[in-house]
């Protein structure tokens, strides 16, 4: 008897279940076809290396690679390099939060400020940050503070250009609301102009984040002593390809963890939004 | 005819408004005049475009007026005040609010939002038929139940003068049928005064006779009085009194008066400009 009362997934399912399953099982083909993907390729590679199509000491293997990780991890030696890339990106990202949001909204609610600093904030965006290394080399040598002038360079200008789209872009009804009802000064900006503005923000710290990444290896292959690119940049030197590629792996997993814990932070609390 | 203390006196009003590349000065309400009643519900009509929403926003204080004189309870209207909240066209509700915390922002905007003030929201939640669905979100709303929320969050603060500017406009017909006899419902439930002084603005003539106790019919732009009709129709109105002949005849009446100011309308608008701001461009008409 109580089996016919608990049948939720009944074959004469609604329209709204279908739905939902039909989403679900989309989403396990995305998935399981991303793997399939990802294996095929280093199926063929390790292939490739094992067969002697390719010089493995060249072109290294997965199981190669793997293998080198697990034994940087054995040995502890890939905790430092990876601390220090940490380092710089935190360091970069908080400078440039500090320094993009509030210069982001400024910019943004000031017509002269928009129209002076528009051209130039959109070709400092579309440049590659990287033309400007010899420069910054130039100018700030190749320590630490180099490196985070590299960082901050490569990120704040799509947290800049984000914020800018959020300020200028809260929705004239919702300050009319604010006005009608009398709301303070205070209560406008905190309870409206703000999150009216969050998802801009949040969604150029999530760029902004990628790019300190980039900013901080690109600085470690060219000038570190220390960090992941410098790993990856030595190690290749040292002719000691599996050493290089986990260093790789684990540069890429970096990349998937920071943007994906933004991407949740972002959904979290702009949830009500339905543009992102 | 007169009543002794008006709520709002609205005298020879005139309102200006530069438009254009160039700049040119056009009236949009020029010598407008009459006075509400303390708890009369006023529809105003008039053909699209002749400034019955400018002048809608000058009472609400979003725009100075160029001339005559615009008084709430004797005081000048000068500004956006708390004895006035407006419904909005479009229902303007902050979408990272949830229903309740949307009807709650005038009495926050206020400093008032204590446990009076939340017990008056919950109670309004009721009374506007969102029961229930305080914790959603506005993306999770029917247009008719943004309206809803758009309404309570206006009646929250318990304003002197309550401003609508076509509410139902963007809504379907059936919702907008609804919604027109929740209004009713609603105006005669909530308790604080019963029936609170209104101006309700609208392109839809019976609508506004439907909900009004007089409706006041506005020339094509520039806006001035071109009559004052008053609904002697009894309450509480129901539907079916949309069908009776006396609500029929008294539509076709202002009905004939609005299309005689639009027709006057279509000859003399060559020029009308229209800018991307839509709120300029109703002004501009």
């Amino acid at each position: 008897m109580t089996t016919q009362v608990s049948q939720p997934a009944s074959p004469i399912a609604g329209p709204i279940e279908r739905a939902i399953n039909a989403r679900k099982d989309k989403k396990l083909t995305t998935g399981t076809l991303g793997l399939i993907g990802l294996v095929v390729v280093l199926g063929a590679w390790q292939i490739a290396a094992s067969a002697g199509w390719v010089d493995a000491s060249f072109a290294s293997s997965p199981v190669g690679a793997v293998r080198a990780l697990v034994h940087m991890i054995g040995t502890g030696e890939l905790w430092p390099p990876l601390l220090s890339t940490l380092e710089s990106v935190a360091c970069g990202m908080i400078i440039t939060v500090v320094v993009g949001i509030p210069l982001g909204l400024l910019i943004g609610r000031s017509n002269t400020l928009y129209g002076l600093t528009e051209p130039l904030v959109s070709i400092m965006y579309s440049v590659p940050f990287v033309v400007f290394l010899p420069i910054i080399i130039f100018w700030f040598g190749i320590g630490a503070e180099a490196r985070l002038v590299i960082v901050v360079w490569s990120a704040i200008f799509p947290l800049l250009i984000n914020v800018i789209a959020g300020a200028r872009n809260v929705d004239r009804h919702y300050l009319q609301v604010a006005t009608v009802f009398c709301a303070p000064r205070l209560l406008t900006l905190r309870s409206v102009t703000f999150p009216a503005t969050l998802p801009f923000v949040l969604a150029g710290v999530r760029q902004a984040v990628g790019r300190a990444l980039v900013g901080a290896i690109v600085a470690e292959l060219f000038m570190g002593n220390a960090g992941l690119g410098y790993v990856v940049q030595t190690e290749t030197s040292g002719f000691k390809m599996d050493d290089a590629m986990a260093a790789i792996v684990v540069i890429a997993v970096l990349a998937i963890v920071l943007t994906r814990s933004v991407a949740w932070i972002e959904r979290r609390f702009t949830f009500w939004s339905s543009s992102v | 005819m007169a009543p002794p203390r008006p709520k709002l006196r609205v005298r020879d009003v005139e309102i200006g408004h530069r438009s254009g590349r160039k700049g040119t000065y056009a009236l949009a309400v020029d010598g407008l005049s009459f006075d509400v009643a303390p708890n009369e519900f006023i529809a105003v009509v008039g053909p699209s475009g002749c400034g019955k929403t400018t002048f809608l926003t000058a009472v609400a204080g979003l725009i100075p007026i160029s001339g005559g004189t615009l008084e709430l309870d004797d005081h000048r209207i000068d500004g956006p005040g708390r004895d006035r909240s407006l419904v909005f066209q479009q229902a303007s509700l902050f979408p990272w609010r949830n229903v309740v915390q949307n009807i709650e922002f005038g009495l926050k905007a206020h400093g008032r939002l204590d446990a009076a003030g939340r017990a008056r929201v919950a109670e309004l939640v009721e009374l506007v038929g969102l029961g229930g669905k305080g914790d959603k979100y506005p993306r999770e709303l029917s247009g008719g139940m943004s309206q809803r929320v758009n309404l309570a969050r206006a009646l929250a603060t318990d304003p002197e003068l309550i401003l609508l500017d076509e509410p139902f406009a963007a809504l379907d017909a059936q919702t907008r049928e609804v919604m027109q006899e929740e209004l009713t419902r609603i105006w005669q439930a909530d308790g604080v005064k019963a029936g609170k002084t209104a101006m309700f603005i609208t392109h839809d003539v019976p609508e506004a006779v439907f909900l009004a106790d007089r409706v006041l019919v506005l020339s094509r732009g520039p806006a001035h009085l071109v009559a004052d009709i008053h609904v002697d129709l009894p309450r509480p109105r129901t539907p079916a009194m949309k069908r009776t002949p006396e609500f029929l005849a008294m539509s076709d009446r202002i009905v004939d008066l609005v299309m005689a100011q639009s027709q006057i309308g279509k000859q003399a608008q060559p020029g009308r400009r229209v800018t991307s701001d839509d709120h300029a461009g109703v002004a501009a008409g």
